[in-house]
């Protein structure tokens, strides 16, 4: 296939269409309102249904009912509007349906502004929603990453019968970059779910979907189910990106966008002869523990960076426990950090350090 | 020479790039030259982001006022009336992409009059990689615009992929548009990394103004 130019917003609705999504709900807000307007215009074209919702509740109800089918389907937001879904979010990985959503996010908390930020760490990784549940999160770096994970989620999604989140930022969403998109899935061969999808009970039993019980023995059993599923996942699951680590006497940690700005900063380092290197999570839920506990053994200090108030940061103390320092850098307000200052920031606790 | 530029085309088509490079191809020979970034509905990588380095090299940059150019509302100054109109400016609109942002050109259609008009296409985009895509889009964004596009430009292009060959296919399609919608080519656009480039309309080269450090 020949390369072409999109954002990342674009990126991921034509990542999803050619992983046989033909349906997305969505409400426009900035900085992702270029996902639903493409899906508005391709989505025609691939004999798909675009609806544009009169809200947030009303757009993740609609991927619940669609879910139940058994139908691939997507919904883009960005973080208020993913607030607004959470009710629903939670519904669905009570009923265990598999969904897709992106979160484009900006500055906040609150009504914030529609620069690029990370704050939806922990409600995209730690709930968000009420009651015992887990979603898939994958946090691209790359519009080319944002296509490959698209695709990925819906597979996941699926495979284990889950909502999964794209945890993107406003910066991906609204960069252009050459990008190759994989070929076309043939529905056909998308994942049979007639064991339990709504598909009508003509000749067969009633299937039920549903997110409630009100016997509370049955309601634990469906919490035991949802817990081995989770289990399955951290097992088979996790995903990261190791950057020149294998020398490193320090280790930057940092996804997303922040990710892919701290890999020039690691070339940077690199130049002046500093042996850094870089640890992404690709998968933040379920996050890569063992690997970084791992390189807690052989390096001497790590530096988390991130656009929020230090929320990965807890889950790279968990992983490093108290074996090695961790020093963290940020900015908030949909403030972007620079190569140059994040380095400057590094050189300064290597510094502090070493007298 | 025409007093007003304005550029249009779909979302990422390349119109901020074009026109701010263009402001500054204008500066050349012209003594006052102004910008107006009328891009409504773009959150990011706009003309206003570059304000001191267009400044710096005395183009006059007009964006909404104070802290409202971080917002995406839609703003369109009065000044850019003013500048549209002030025969000593030559005046170069940068205009927001689709539908929705070339709704402004329509609004600002009494104060131009002595303006040209360009349709940006990269050819490598969404939308606009065919023939049949260009001709669409062009009859889409003419309504709204209400004004008479003269020219297209040949804008394609993969950001800093981009080849000799990618640019000649883009000119190909774009030829082959301008010939069915009778509008002439009125350049193909080179970057500044890429030399010798054998293009068939006069070639404009640019610097890339809208990036990051990443």
């Amino acid at each position: 296939m020949e390369k072409v130019m999109v954002k990342g917003t674009e990126a991921i609705g034509e990542a999803a269409i050619r992983a046989g999504c033909r349906h997305f709900f969505g409400y426009p807000i900035t900085p992702q309102s270029e996902l639903p307007e493409y899906m508005s215009k391709r989505l025609p074209e691939v004999g798909g249904v675009f609806l544009q919702t009169e809200s947030e509740v009303a757009t993740v109800n609609m991927l619940y009912g669609a879910a139940c089918t058994g139908t691939r389907v997507m919904t883009s937001t960005s973080s208020p509007g993913f607030s607004l879904m959470m009710e629903g979010v939670s519904y669905m990985a009570c009923a265990q349906l598999p969904a897709v959503f992106v979160n484009v996010v900006r500055g906040g908390p609150g009504l914030g502004d529609i620069q690029p930020a990370q704050g939806d760490y922990w409600q995209a990784t730690k709930g968000g929603g009420h009651g015992d549940y887990k979603l898939i999160v994958l946090a691209p770096s790359t519009v080319q990453e944002a296509v490959d994970l698209t695709v990925l989620a819906f597979d996941l999604a699926d495979k284990y019968r889950t909502p999964a989140l794209i945890l993107a930022d406003g910066l991906l969403g609204q960069m252009m970059e050459p990008v190759e998109f994989p070929e076309f899935r043939d529905l056909e061969t998308l994942p049979d779910h007639s064991s339990w999808a709504l598909t009508g009970a003509n000749g067969r039993k009633p299937h039920i979907v549903t997110s409630f019980d009100i016997d509370p023995y049955v309601l634990e059993k469906m919490n035991l189910e949802l817990v081995e599923k989770y289990k399955e996942i951290e097992k088979n699951e996790v995903r990261w990106e190791e950057f020149k680590t294998e020398d490193a006497e320090i280790i930057i940690t940092a996804f997303g966008t922040v990710g892919r700005i701290a890999k020039s900063v690691v070339e940077m380092a690199r130049k002046d002869g500093l042996k850094i290197g870089l640890f992404r999570p690709i998968t933040v839920w379920p996050f890569p523990y063992k690997p970084l506990e791992e390189l807690a053994e052989k390096v001497e200090m790590f530096f988390d960076v991130e656009m929020n108030m230090g929320q990965m940061l807890e889950d790279v103390r968990l992983a490093v426990k108290d074996k090695k320092p961790i020093a963290f850098y940020s900015r908030m307000g949909g403030v972007v950090p620079t190569p140059n200052e994040i380095y400057e920031a590094l050189k300064k606790e290597i510094g502090r350090r070493v007298k | 020479m025409p007093k007003n530029f304005v550029f249009i085309g779909l979302f990422g088509s390349g119109k901020t790039e074009i026109a701010i490079n263009y402001a500054l191809h204008l500066k050349k020979e012209n003594e006052k030259v102004a910008i107006a970034d009328v891009d409504i509905i773009s959150p990011y990588f706009r003309t206003r982001d570059v304000i001191e380095q267009l400044e710096k090299k005395g183009i006059k940059v007009i964006t909404p006022p104070g802290a409202l150019k971080y917002a995406d509302l839609p703003i369109v100054s009065g000044a850019v009336a003013g500048y549209l109109n002030n025969e000593e400016y030559k005046t170069v609109l940068d205009v927001g992409g689709e539908e929705n942002g070339v709704v402004v050109v329509g609004y600002l259609k009494p104060h131009l009059s002595d303006a040209e008009i360009s349709f940006v296409v990269n050819t490598r985009r969404p939308f606009t990689s065919t023939v049949d895509g260009i001709i669409k889009a062009y009859n889409q964004l003419s309504k709204i615009a209400k004004v008479k596009i003269n020219y297209l430009i040949n804008n394609t292009n993969l950001s800093n992929e981009t080849t000799e060959e990618i640019i000649l296919q883009g000119e190909e399609i774009v030829a082959k548009a301008s010939e069915i919608l009778e509008i002439p080519v009125k350049f193909t656009v080179v970057p500044e990394f890429l030399n010798d480039v054998k293009a068939r309309f006069p070639i404009f080269r640019i610097e890339r103004f809208m990036k990051m450090e990443l």
